[in-house]
């Protein structure tokens, strides 16, 4: 009973907050009228756009129309429409089992799962506390330290991956989940978006008050800063997820056994395979593994939208 | 003035912006002369404490790879004899190789053509949202933005289906107009084919940076020009765009970044039809092709401080030449 309540009053909560945005939202746009503009144009410009939408969409719509269908119906049917027999179930049954030796669907999703997870936190609680210390501190050799990690951008992946692969074989980290989780928590990006976030919102009077008051850095940093930083923190865990769910490179490199494969990997493995095997129902596999690949990145960025905009935000603040 | 510090540090280099505001600190904090500086001094020094633990990483997960890379490029391995150091031999070779530079030549002409057409049309969408010109732009702009959320392997595996030479839909569409037999994998269609596919999954994300830039043009400043009769194509290419510029030129550099390692695409492309694709196709295939395909680690090493330098020679060298011309 409480428990309901609680639920309910949240929601309209949400739904509040959601209204007061697109209230500002469209208080901060100039009426339309005042432009000039000739009365075809609105309906001319949404056009394009509804055409550009359809551009975004064929692909989205083929992979889940075409999630449905058998091998043969995949290549003979119309792509954009739905064919005899309905699959579906039966494809998203194939994707907990092991095909031809090449692995289990379910366990690379978990594998992705676990990789994105370990190596954003880690990403963004590392970046929280080097952009704090960026933003907030003066010591010797800041600026030169800072210029360096954001030069880092400019490094090829292959420069990094390939050398990492060859250290990772004398360590005993080829094959490892850490091989791949630990590097993934270096974000020059996340840095460098936290550093911009705490110089706009982490007010230098208020940290100086603090001291005055006698609270030590570390409390400063926890009880004062760190529930400024939060949307920032936010947006570099989303970056870091998706950066870490989409990788493909470091782990199709560094991984050799398939349990070990985040899904792009085996994605990849899979549609290789697709072409080289005459009987195996391959294709449908990839279509719908490829079609539950791109579902919760798309919820998780619906849901969170407002996340991301004030962390794009801050990307053209930044510069 | 937040508004005002704002555009000015808008209007500067991410470089000058930096150094600026270091600046200001420094004025900062000497004008608070009230403060004993041996307190301050100590209390910045403790900031090393919270970069150290992304430092520790970034040394052992960035900078000594990048090392072993330049190291490991300097010697060669053999199956027999060992590991010997060989100088400069790896670049020769990398830098004699015409494959390798014809791979590079390609990821230029695909970002050449790519990043302009992709912001174009970006800025093209994300003008008329910020205008709200059109309607549903709320729906336009979610609907924009989802191929970000599609990781690359994926839409290269979609938009293979579909380009598909025998049973793909955008093939038989081709023929229903007339075009027959078209093979958009064939060697003189496979770039562009790229490029649309590269267009489909980055231009919502521009857009979307664009939209958020354009958003943060002050009201009034657009208020003036409208009280001015200025025309709406007056709005957006004096006012609007030139407030975007630095915006447009981060997009630019990573943009460039990214598609001078063209990897994925390329590759996925390849297990449907390998006849366009070759192992050289570009320079980021080369060394993966040349290290776990021909196991020549060393060559391969070699031949990503090359891109690397390519990357910084093309990146600093814009950056360069914009200053002289007086922009940013």
């Amino acid at each position: 009973m409480s428990a309901s309540t609680v639920s309910v009053s949240r929601r309209e909560e949400r739904r509040e907050r959601r209204r007061q945005e697109r209230l500002l939202e469209e208080a901060a746009q100039i009426p339309i009228k005042l432009y000039g503009l000739r009365r075809g144009t609105v309906s001319g410009l949404t056009a394009l756009c509804f055409l550009f939408a359809i551009f975004t969409l064929i692909p989205i719509a083929w992979i889940v129309i075409n999630s449905t269908k058998t091998q043969a119906n995949i290549f003979e049917t119309f792509g954009f429409w739905f064919a005899r027999p309905f699959e579906f179930l039966q494809n998203f049954r194939g994707l907990f089992q092991d095909v031809d030796g090449y692995g289990v669907y379910f366990r690379w999703f978990g594998n992705t799962a676990l990789y994105a997870v370990l190596g954003g936190v880690g990403a963004t609680a590392l970046a929280t506390f080097a952009g704090y210390g960026f933003a907030r501190y003066n010591f010797r050799g800041s600026r030169w330290l800072f210029y360096l990690v954001i030069s880092a951008l400019l490094v090829p992946i292959t420069a990094i991956t390939l050398p990492l692969y060859l250290t990772y074989a004398k360590v005993h980290l080829i094959n490892s989940i850490w091989g791949m989780v630990l590097p993934s928590m270096v974000s020059p990006v996340g840095v460098y978006l936290m550093r911009v976030f705490v110089e706009v919102s982490v007010p230098r009077e208020l940290i100086d008050a603090a001291r005055i008051d006698g609270a030590g850095e570390v409390k400063i940093f926890f009880r004062l800063a760190l529930p400024l930083m939060l949307p920032g923190l936010m947006t570099v865990l989303l970056i870091s997820v998706v950066g870490i769910w989409n990788n493909y490179f470091l782990p199709l490199i560094i991984f050799s056994q398939n349990n070990l494969y985040p899904l792009t990997v085996g994605i990849g493995l899979w549609s290789e395979r697709a072409q080289n095997s005459g009987n195996a129902q391959i294709f449908p596999l990839v279509v719908v593994g490829g079609l539950v690949t791109i579902i919760p990145l798309i919820a998780l960025f619906l849901v969170l939208q407002r996340y991301w905009r004030s962390g794009l935000l801050l990307g053209s603040l930044a510069n | 003035m937040t508004a005002q510090t704002g555009k000015e540090q808008a209007v500067s280099s991410m470089a000058t912006q930096t150094a600026a505001r270091q600046a200001a600190q420094r004025r900062a904090s000497a004008g608070r002369g009230s403060r004993p500086s041996g307190l301050r001094h100590r209390r910045d020094r403790r900031g090393i404490w919270f970069i150290a633990p992304f430092l520790v990483a970034f040394l052992l997960f960035m900078i000594a790879p990048l090392g072993y890379a330049i190291y490991t490029s300097l010697y060669t391995t053999k199956i027999i004899g060992g590991t010997t150091f060989s100088g400069a031999a790896n670049y020769t070779q990398v830098l004699q190789d015409g494959s390798f530079w014809s791979g590079v030549i390609r990821v230029i002409v695909f970002g050449a053509i790519q990043i302009p057409v992709m912001l174009a049309i970006a800025f093209f969408f994300a003008t008329i949202f910020d205008l709200g010109v059109a309607k549903f732009g709320r729906v336009f702009r979610t609907i924009f933005f989802i191929p970000f959320a599609v990781p690359a392997v994926v839409s290269a595996v979609m938009w293979a289906f579909l380009l598909e030479p025998q049973f793909g839909p955008f093939t038989h569409a081709a023929s229903a107009v007339g075009i027959h037999n078209v093979n958009f994998f064939s060697s003189s269609l496979l770039l562009p084919s790229i490029i649309v596919i590269a267009i489909w999954e980055w231009t919502g994300y521009n857009m979307v940076i664009l939209y958020t830039a354009l958003r943060s043009v002050p009201r009034d400043v657009v208020e003036a020009a409208i009280l001015d009769h200025a025309s709406i194509w007056k709005i957006i290419w004096r006012v609007k765009l030139p407030m975007v510029r630095p915006a447009i030129v981060l997009l630019i550099f990573l943009n460039s970044i990214g598609a001078l390692q063209l990897f994925t695409e390329p590759l996925i492309l390849a297990y449907f039809d390998n006849s366009a694709v070759s192992v050289n196709y570009t320079p980021t295939l080369y060394i993966y092709n040349t290290a776990i395909g021909g196991s020549q680690y060393n060559l391969a090493a070699a031949g990503a401080v090359v891109l690397g330098v390519v990357i910084v020679a093309i990146s600093v060298g814009s950056l360069v030449f914009r200053r002289r011309k007086g922009q940013v």
